[in-house]
């Protein structure tokens, strides 16, 4: 736990600085974890402000602090669902909303300024979701929590609210369908 | 970028740990708290015009409930109303008007008397 729960019952309380400190302890945190959830960093500050506010409007129904994390890792799971299912609707519109010579210009900023590193990185981020996007948002998320951002099953089980045997089917189904697209793609 | 070596399934736990290593936690930007806190703000001034709204809406058909069980728990009394529908029938057909459906009388002093 990044903060003691004091500071999260005097948040609850309706203490707008014990909510401020919270959301400055967990921020980047958050953040990280909706950058690797919806892979769009143009959207992660939203989405994490999003986060922050159900936090605040649901602070109250915290029964016991103890479960503060998995309870924020509830909402940030929802918040990148959500975010996922608009942008999917969004997306056929947002190629078409670029001319052609908007593309190519945007191509050629992008190539001058990103270095090296950052090319290979983004190759993986591009591969990486090209992978995830053979499983559904809700089985992406999953398998980003427990792959990449290393919950446990029994972390999972809090966070998802449902028993360890499901969340191995859901997990082994996705992971299996990730596996074909990836099998597919090196060939 | 794929790495080598290894079967399927640990060349995609790689690949995921690359995909982190690529995606480290950013920053927020100086706007991220004031920017949260105005939505913050937005929603409970949202969510108080709802309330007030409600309230009102609920007062309103609190009142009218009342008003309507007032209404109807007064008597009414209609001095020009119809009578009942047989004293309206008999009002129209006195008594002394021929009886339609009268006591039929058999002359039988013919009949005897042959």
């Amino acid at each position: 736990m990044l903060v003691d729960f004091e500071l999260i019952k005097r948040a609850q309380k309706g203490d707008s600085a014990a909510f401020n400190e919270i959301v400055l302890a967990y921020r980047k945190r958050i953040l990280g974890k909706i950058t690797r959830l919806i892979a769009r960093p143009e959207d992660v500050e939203d989405v994490a402000q999003e986060v922050f506010l159900r936090l605040y409007f649901s602070l109250d129904q915290l029964r016991t602090p103890e479960v503060f994390e998995p309870w924020l890792y509830r909402l940030t799971v929802n918040a990148a669902y959500d975010h996922l299912r608009k942008q999917r609707r969004r997306q056929e519109f947002r190629i078409s909303d670029l001319s052609e010579q908007q593309v190519m210009m945007a191509d050629a900023a992008a190539g001058g300024k990103v270095e090296r590193d950052e090319q290979q990185q983004k190759k993986v981020r591009e591969f990486v979701d090209s992978l995830l996007s053979e499983v559904s948002e809700s089985d992406r998320i999953l398998l980003m929590m427990k792959e990449v951002e290393g919950l446990s099953l029994k972390e999972l089980e809090k966070v998802y609210d449902v028993n360890e045997n499901a969340l191995k089917v859901r997990l082994f189904r996705a992971r299996q369908r990730v596996l074909k697209a990836f099998g597919s793609k090196e060939q | 970028m794929v790495p080598k070596g290894g079967n399927n399934d640990e060349r995609l736990d790689a690949l995921f740990r690359a995909y982190r290593e690529a995606c480290p936690d950013p920053d927020a930007t100086a706007n991220f708290m004031p920017v949260l806190w105005q939505r913050i703000e937005a929603r409970q001034t949202y969510a108080f015009s709802f309330r007030r709204m409600a309230g009102a809406f609920v007062t309103a058909a609190l009142a009218l409930s009342v008003a309507l069980g007032v209404y109807m728990a007064v008597p009414r009394t209609q001095p020009n109303s119809p009578q009942a529908y047989i004293e309206a029938l008999s009002e129209e057909q006195p008594l002394d008007a021929p009886d339609i459906v009268g006591p039929v009388s058999l002359d039988l002093s013919d009949a005897a008397s042959h």
